[in-house]
């Protein structure tokens, strides 16, 4: 099996601002990735890399077996995308976005869009300005789905999404996963990552600071402790220790390491109980943001 | 040619408006000549007469007191200066309107080269234009009809395609800013059409600044000009392929490596 998406040391820099800083990446054809990250830390201006938006400042990028920049439109023709803000023409109707969205590929998708909006429950009779957030982000789906793209890259696809619209969602991107679509998925709603991925990558300021299956970034050697009856000030320097908190009378952190050294530093240490438990997503995720 | 249709759909009702409005105002002002022939024909020699004034409207070559020279002085005015603003706004538009409405993320998404998305825009902008020329051309045809004088018909199409390409000049330099733009640069692009119109008045009447009529296209689109029988050096016609030329190879080279919002 051959890679749907490859990144090769791909950054892009804004003068002083962030960017993305040498990202290398894989994610693997028939995949469901999960792209993680706080507002600002380069999920997007990747996206918009690999779809040719932005040019790259250096480092290389290949989709579907494809070189980003130089066979742009033949990429653009295999993938379905779906913006974070979904901004269409405010005059056209509904029916029009999506019919223009398939000529454009030069493809009938009348079948498979009337199947999606139905699914979505889309009035295709409104014109765009009419239409709520959640609504446009509806029609944006159908144009991404209607003509099933062999990688779905899609950045905040829940976002002005009702829960129930967001199953629904979900639901049609599993069922294009298990025809072989590969998914690419931008978020940073842990719950929906954990829930849908194999596997994630984590980004920080621009950087990728893990990539791995979900079930290893949740578990790996990533341990959440939760001390009772010690002070922060007490806790000693550890290497791997991260995200500190009190919770009321216990001090909770995370820990990746050899456990023997935290045990080691915590002997002698007047703790009252001590807990370590596999962290959630988000804690692990909190662990990497902590760093 | 999907791009260009919907392009040209976009702008059709904006197309309608300034074609009929500004063929309209010419067709008036035709229609308006009999009521003021008698007076036109009195004061015709008076205006041709009036130094500086005469000179930069070409009044000193065409006699305002005929059908004929009514139009080359008054409505080309009209003509040209509605069509420069119309294809100054149009081509302003075609490029910084999909990142001023945030639709560069879905029209880039699609399968098209960014050099066809240019492609197609433009044209739509050149069809667009040549709307608006056949507009007001069928309604100025129809004034000369109600006055029941014919015009000069090999001056009139000379005028008519002299001014077809200033208009494709002026579009293609605002087409060039539009490419360039975060927001539509209407006032710039009307701006720079303004400009031009004074850059021609201004060279007509100060002989040190004789040379700007390589700058302005309105210098080979004078009606009093071509009524006139004169016609523009060759390097001026030169100058505005040139400048069309350059323009619209900056704006395809600019959109190929421009980074989109």
């Amino acid at each position: 099996m051959g890679n749907a998406i490859e990144m090769r040391e791909l950054t892009k820099t804004y003068g002083r601002n962030r960017g993305i800083r040498e990202i290398s990446l894989t994610v693997e054809e028939g995949d469901m990735f999960g792209y993680l990250g706080p507002n600002g830390a380069g999920k997007s201006t990747s996206i918009r890399c690999l779809l040719g938006m932005i040019h790259a400042s250096s480092g290389e990028a290949r989709v579907l077996g494809c070189q980003v920049g130089r066979q742009q439109s033949e990429i653009l023709g295999r993938v379905g995308y779906v913006p974070a803000e979904c901004f269409l023409y405010p005059a056209m109707k509904v029916e029009e976005v999506i019919r223009y969205a398939a000529r454009m590929r030069r493809m009938d998708c009348t079948k498979e869009a009337d199947r999606l909006c139905d699914r979505l429950e889309v009035d295709k009779g409104k014109r765009i300005r009419e239409l709520s957030l959640g609504n446009r982000k509806k029609v944006s789906i159908v144009c991404a789905l209607q003509h099933r793209p062999e990688l779905v890259i899609m950045d905040e696809p829940t976002s002005g999404l009702d829960p129930l619209m967001q199953e629904i969602f979900f639901e049609l991107v599993t069922e294009r996963n298990k025809e072989g679509a590969t998914c690419f998925l931008s978020s940073h709603v842990l719950q929906e990552v954990r829930r849908y991925c194999r596997h994630a990558g984590i980004l920080k300021e621009g950087r990728l600071v893990k990539a791995d299956t979900v079930e290893n970034l949740i578990g790996a050697s990533l341990r959440r402790v939760r001390l009772s009856g010690m002070s922060v000030s007490e806790l000693p320097s550890v290497p791997g220790i991260g995200d500190v908190s009190r919770e009321g009378e216990d001090m909770v952190f995370s820990f990746q390491g050899e456990m023997q050294e935290l045990l080691g530093a915590l002997q002698g240490l007047r703790i009252k109980d001590m807990l370590i438990t596999e962290p959630s997503l988000e804690e692990a995720f909190m662990h990497y943001f902590s760093k | 040619m999907i791009l260009a249709i919907q392009e040209i759909k976009t702008n059709l009702k904006s197309l309608l408006i300034w074609g009929f409005c500004v063929g309209g105002m010419c067709l008036g002002c035709l229609l308006l000549y009999e009521s003021v022939r008698e007076s036109m024909e009195g004061i015709g020699d008076m205006f041709a007469d009036m130094g500086a004034f005469s000179a930069a409207l070409g009044m000193d070559k065409v006699n305002i007191g005929t059908l004929e020279g009514y139009y080359a002085v008054e409505i080309s005015i009209l003509l040209s200066l509605g069509g420069a603003m119309f294809s100054a706004l149009l081509g302003a538009g075609l490029c910084a309107k999909e990142e001023e409405g945030h639709t560069t993320e879905f029209l880039n998404a699609l399968p098209l080269k960014r050099s066809r998305i240019l492609a197609e825009k433009y044209a739509a902008f050149l069809v667009l234009l040549i709307l608006f020329h056949g507009i007001c051309t069928a309604l100025i045809l129809g004034g000369f009809g109600c006055m029941g004088e014919p015009p000069h018909w090999e001056s009139l199409l000379k005028y008519h395609g002299a001014v077809l390409f200033m208009c494709v000049e002026v579009g293609t330099v605002s087409f060039l800013l539009s490419v360039w733009s975060r927001k539509r640069p209407v006032g710039a692009a009307v701006g720079l059409a303004m400009a031009l119109y004074m850059t021609d008045l201004m060279c007509r009447v100060v002989p040190a600044l004789e040379k700007a009529k390589y700058i302005t296209p309105f210098y080979y689109c004078s009606g009093a000009d071509i009524f006139s029988g004169e016609s523009a050096d060759l390097l001026v016609w030169g100058v505005g392929i040139g400048v069309t030329a350059l323009a619209l190879l900056g704006a395809f080279w600019k959109y190929a490596r421009k980074d989109l919002d």
